[in-house]
């Protein structure tokens, strides 16, 4: 599929890619062609033995493809020293493979030693990066691997892939090792990682919820080794070329599409919201003017602090450290799908959305999240008349994926 | 008890021999691990090769150390360089076998990651899979190096030094009132010898293994 002018320029282009691995009559990979724009996320995923890893790795040459081509920023990448290749793209595994007998600082510093960068410029990358991720460098630069848990040896390995700052990352199951709610974690933080970095990333999972979470493209591998269908989520799950794709896709689509929507792409509800150190008297006559059963108190800082209700104010122990914690707080970055776990959690039934330094936004509560899958709903149906499932051309999914944005 | 009263009397001898003992044992070591590890890292992902490697080197330690030593004054003459050789040979099994061992058992995950980070064949040997395999590598050297200190001691016979010439002498004079506490005294000299050279790996293993791999 070559890209059409509507497409953001290809940093990766795969073209007729095939493998045969020795002794085998069956490709691993049979004629793959597709365009990886630039500062995407495009996900590789299918059923093991489709391809997909196979695929990744011969973009960094870890597998040497039987036939076809490579191209990286245009250039043919074919034929070139692997090693050097390789140290412009990030590489990040399921196992992570770190150095176990280097600390984290040297593990972060590898490649840019390999470049023969000055140690000064390798200290401060490696401090930056670090925080990148969310480490102390202080605490965590001179560990060794086994002192740190998955999560943490996980943004070691994102770290250290970025450290030479590679225009494309290539992640094979960065994920897959992490119990899921560590695994939650990680994907949100790497997605807002990504919107600072904007990297190109083509990404291999065989988890169809963890493709349409990260995915700006979905490349779907069927058991003939093959590309099924290459396009947005929204067109893979409203969509599906396919009886293959969509049992892979699978049950639970709308769900599904919660994934697709992030908080800050909905309009946020307003909630009644009063100063902590308020007197009780104005707590009261704020709360009497809403249709609202609770109050937020937020600190100076705008920051959210409790929940409550006329009973507390009512009660003759009063202080501002009365009512409900505040739970259920979520960043602007987190998909609908998210907010709606929280909100189920929450003692008042909204999640409360908060930005960066923690400052109250608004909140999300059912209604949000209502109305967010009508509109979904609605723009699909809108587009497939536009253009019918069969006809489904690069410059829609562009269409499909900008309209996300 | 004469072995002590002899020892007591001639500590300045025995303290001469152990330190020859223990130079030749050393200096054997240390070449029969630059040509073991070679061979390990030259065959360790071949498992034919490897295999062969093992068991040549497995065949050769069945080689009675008598013999051998015998055989060697044809080539090499009476003195220390034809046991010396010998020694580097009796020390290939477990250097080898331990290298392949040690290189075999890095973390493929790990090796991955280094390729795929630009890492070239060499560089990755050199700086992630060799120091990864050390612990396992020097407990090779380690076994190696208990071996042939022993075996050192048979070398005397076709002129070599160390303790073995007190052996030696001892034996040649069986008979003698003293012969026995002087085959005594240096075998006890010997197993001194090994308990100090183990301390010695010790030393080593805690001085070379990274915080990172000690378990």
């Amino acid at each position: 599929m070559p890209a059409s002018e509507a497409d953001p320029p290809a940093m990766i282009r795969l073209e007729e890619l095939t493998k045969y691995y020795p002794g085998s009559d069956e490709p691993a990979v049979d004629a793959v062609t597709m365009d990886i724009p630039e500062g995407e996320i495009v996900v590789l995923v299918g059923p093991s033995g489709c391809g997909k890893t196979t695929t990744l790795k011969m973009i960094n040459r870890i597998v040497e493809p039987t036939s076809g081509r490579i191209s990286l920023e245009g250039e043919d990448v074919t034929d070139v020293d692997p090693d050097r290749l390789r140290r412009r793209i990030g590489y990040v595994i399921q196992q992570v493979g770190l150095f176990p007998h280097r600390t984290i600082a040297q593990n972060i510093a590898t490649v840019p030693r390999l470049l023969g960068w000055d140690k000064e410029r390798i200290t401060e990358r490696v401090d930056e990066l670090l925080e990148l991720v969310g480490m102390d460098p202080a605490t965590y630069g001179p560990r060794y691997p086994k002192e740190l848990s998955g999560g943490q040896r996980q943004r070691v390995g994102v770290a250290r892939a970025m450290a030479a700052d590679p225009p494309v990352m290539l992640m094979d199951e960065p994920f897959g090792a992490i119990d899921p709610i560590t695994r939650d974690r990680l994907q949100n933080e790497f997605l807002r990682l990504q919107q600072e970095i904007e990297k190109t990333i083509v990404f291999v999972t065989h988890d169809i919820d963890e493709a349409i979470k990260m995915g700006d493209r979905i490349a779907i591998f069927g058991n003939d080794h093959r590309i099924q269908q290459y396009a947005s989520p929204e067109m893979l799950l409203s969509n599906p070329i396919n009886e293959f794709v969509d049992a892979f896709t699978g049950t639970g689509a709308s769900l599904k599409r919660l994934n697709l929507t992030r908080v800050r792409d909905v309009a946020l509800s307003d909630w009644p919201t009063a100063a902590s150190d308020s007197p009780r008297e104005e707590l009261q006559r704020r709360l009497a003017e809403t249709e609202h059963s609770f109050l937020l108190l937020l600190d100076r800082q705008q920051r959210p602090l409790r929940w409550i209700s006329e009973r507390d104010l009512a009660r003759s122990d009063w202080t501002h450290h009365g009512g409900l914690k505040v739970r259920a707080v979520v960043e602007p970055h987190v998909t609908l799908h998210n907010a709606l776990d929280e909100m189920l959690t929450s003692n008042v039934g909204v999640a409360t959305v908060v930005d960066e330094r923690g400052a109250y936004q608004g909140v999300v509560d059912i209604d949000t999240v209502m109305t967010a899958v009508n509109a979904m709903r609605a723009e699909t149906r809108e587009r497939v008349r536009v253009a019918p499932w069969h006809g489904v051309t690069a410059s829609d999914v562009a269409d499909a994926t900008e309209s996300r944005a | 008890m004469g072995a002590i009263e002899y020892a007591i009397d001639n500590w300045d001898r025995l303290l001469e021999f152990a330190l020859q003992h223990i130079g030749f044992v050393l200096l054997s070591i240390v070449i029969a691990t630059v040509i073991g590890v070679a061979l390990g890292v030259l065959t360790y992902q071949r498992p034919t090769a490897a295999a062969l490697v093992i068991a040549v080197s497995a065949t050769i330690l069945t080689i009675p150390s008598f013999a051998l030593f015998g055989l060697g004054i044809t080539f090499f003459g009476i003195g220390n360089l034809g046991p010396v050789i010998g020694l580097i040979l009796y020390s290939q099994l477990p250097i080898v076998r331990n290298t392949i061992t040690g290189l075999q058992e890095v973390d493929p995950a790990v090796v991955e990651s280094a390729r795929g980070m630009g890492m070239s064949r060499w560089q990755s040997l050199w700086r992630i899979e060799l120091p990864l395999a050390w612990p396992v590598v020097l407990t090779g050297v380690r076994v190696a190096t208990l071996i042939v200190t022993s075996i050192f001691a048979i070398a005397a016979y076709v002129g070599a030094s160390g303790l073995g010439r007190e052996i030696d002498r001892g034996l040649s004079n069986l008979g003698a009132a003293w012969a026995f506490d002087v085959v005594l005294t240096a075998t006890v000299a010997i197993v001194l010898v090994a308990l100090v050279l183990d301390v010695l790996y010790m030393l080593i293993g805690k001085l070379t293994i990274p915080r990172g791999v000690r378990s």
